[in-house]
């Protein structure tokens, strides 16, 4: 990905993108993930305009932004949910819309994915949940599965719960289950949907530390979606800030934290006065 | 004005026209998958095929009895009474029941039932997201979800044909006993006029009757969006396309039939 130097604004002239200066810090590691240009609509509404964003090798990088500005949209086009109307989204170096059908199945298998609200299959009990990627994409055997989960479950604190179905569990033990099953496979990427969203701040915490635990064990490109700054300051080694579709700064953690973009600094420090309003 | 009469007519027809191109994908998808291996969809099958069953069974009974008991039942045996001619009843549900009732309740019962049970359950998936996880967890829910759908469906509507006809001539059977009359001339005319192409002509329509049910109301649930709100839209629209092209199919298939068998045209 390219370096753009910083404060030469990419789009000048256009109003409506005052504060983005478009500047991509450099990371310590590769990218493992590329937006090149995406532009994204659904009918009228231009979500994504222009993004140009990379997510780094090895590090827990997050994409904050306000809410509607197409966060979760990213996420659809990382794994091929959805394609971009113009530009390229790569992954480890394949082209996701180019992908035949099949390809993209494969390509998956690397991907764990976290989504808004767990995404739990309503037919399944919980334990058959977290299950499922391993009996439909290893040869282990139940008692080597049976093993996996109830450790994965018992990490997020569900060991007692992995009988009950979808709908007997909070939306908090949903978000949880499903983060179970997101890192069952030891996937290389791992794709959270705000994880934050509707669990009280301890567990917030707790989730944020078993983020960065499982992290420091596995390894590989984690990307987590939020609008939740105290979360950013805990795990956060990569931050992206994405605002109108396209990302205003972009770099590590620390070197964001201490940005002049007024934008930035506001969105950092969740200050009520600055160039982000109501609107 | 005029203009935006244009924009207004232009939109909706648009839409409706990319809707029905991705169901013909989605038709070309489903059968493409169902025919390559593997074939991961047998349990599901079975499920949908006993859920289809379970559902529709009853709803079909009541439904053929009484339309076939009142339409050309009571309604064809008085204007036959005019002519002193009820034995012809007979074969006058061949052309009412057999070629045209009989599949058309069951499509109606199977898509009205059925069929939007299947679009709540997927927009339901949809809308909470598990149709996106099973994609990211490598699952296709075309081959794991259309599929079994799409041949459960052709086989359960298919079969409730022939039930349906069962159910719809007992209801002609009242009717001639409602109006006094023995059952002899009835038997006569309706095997009289009753052929081999008749029988498959309406099993092989209301087969895909079932394919189409399937096809509408699998895309309907497979692309809602916006909630419970957006999962009522989804099978409301669902019904009324389902029906819209079973009853365009419907006059497709008739003519085409009576132009390639015209022997069947000949009433006797």
């Amino acid at each position: 990905m390219a370096v753009t130097e910083p404060g030469k604004p990419p789009h000048e002239g256009e109003e409506e993108f005052p504060f983005h200066s478009g500047e991509i810090r450099p990371s310590s590691s590769p990218d493992a993930i590329e937006f090149v240009d995406v532009h994204k609509s659904f009918g009228r509404n231009h979500v994504l305009r222009g993004l140009n964003m990379a997510l780094p090798e090895d590090q827990i990088s997050m994409i904050l932004g306000p809410s509607g500005t197409g966060k979760s949209v990213c996420i659809k086009h990382i794994v091929g949910l959805l394609y971009p109307d113009e530009g390229d989204v790569i992954v480890h170096g394949h082209s996701i819309p180019s992908l035949r059908d099949a390809d993209l199945f494969d390509l998956r298998k690397k991907f764990g994915v976290l989504f808004q609200d767990g995404a739990l299959f309503g037919s399944m009990n919980l334990y058959d949940n977290v299950a499922f990627p391993l009996r439909q994409h290893t040869e282990k055997g139940e008692e080597e599965i049976a093993e996996i989960v109830n450790l994965r479950l018992s990490e997020v604190g569900l060991s007692a719960a992995n009988e009950k179905m979808p709908n007997e569990l909070s939306g908090g033990m949903r978000k949880r289950a499903g983060f179970a099953r997101a890192l069952v496979l030891e996937p290389d990427i791992v794709l959270f949907d705000e994880p934050d969203s509707g669990l009280d701040p301890v567990r917030t915490a707790l989730l944020c530390e078993l983020i960065k635990e499982v992290h420091a064990e596995n390894g590989g490109c984690y990307v987590v979606i939020t609008h939740d700054i105290m979360s950013a300051r805990r795990v956060a080694e990569h931050i992206s800030v994405l605002w109108k579709g396209r990302i205003v700064e972009s770099g590590p953690a620390e070197e964001l934290f201490a940005s002049e973009n007024p934008f930035v600094r506001q969105f950092l420090s969740g200050e009520s006065a600055g160039p982000l309003g109501m609107e | 004005m005029v203009r935006s009469v244009a924009e207004r007519a232009y939109l909706p027809t648009r839409n409706l026209l990319e809707e029905i191109g991705d169901m013909m994908i989605l038709t070309g998808r489903t059968i493409s998958s169902a025919l390559r291996p593997p074939y991961p969809y047998g349990g599901e099958f079975v499920s949908q095929f006993l859920f289809a069953l379970r559902l529709c069974w009853f709803p079909l009974l009541i439904s053929t009895v009484c339309i076939c008991y009142a339409a050309p039942g009571l309604q064809a045996a008085n204007f036959l009474t005019i002519f002193g001619a009820l034995d012809r009843l007979g074969g006058f549900f061949v052309l009412g029941a057999v070629r045209e009732i009989g599949p058309s309740v069951t499509a109606i019962v199977v898509a009205g039932v059925a069929g939007t049970a299947i679009t709540a359950d997927l927009g339901a998936r949809k809308v909470r997201e598990e149709l996106d996880a099973l994609q990211v967890l490598g699952v296709d829910p075309v081959k794991n979800l259309v599929v079994p759908r799409f041949l459960a469906l052709m086989v359960v509507t298919g079969l409730f044909d022939i039930y349906a006809l069962l159910f719809g001539i007992f209801g002609g059977i009242i009717a001639e006993l409602v109006n006094s009359q023995p059952l002899g001339p009835f038997w006569n005319t309706l095997f009289a006029n009753a052929s081999t192409t008749d029988l498959w002509g309406s099993v092989l329509k209301t087969t895909i009757y079932g394919a189409i049910i399937a096809i509408v109301c699998c895309y309907k649930g497979m692309s809602a969006s916006g909630g419970a709100e957006g999962v009522g839209r989804a099978v409301n629209e669902a019904v009324v396309l389902a029906f819209t092209a079973i009853f365009s199919f419907d006059y497709v298939f008739t003519q085409t039939l009576l132009a390639t068998h015209p022997q069947i045209l000949v009433i006797k």
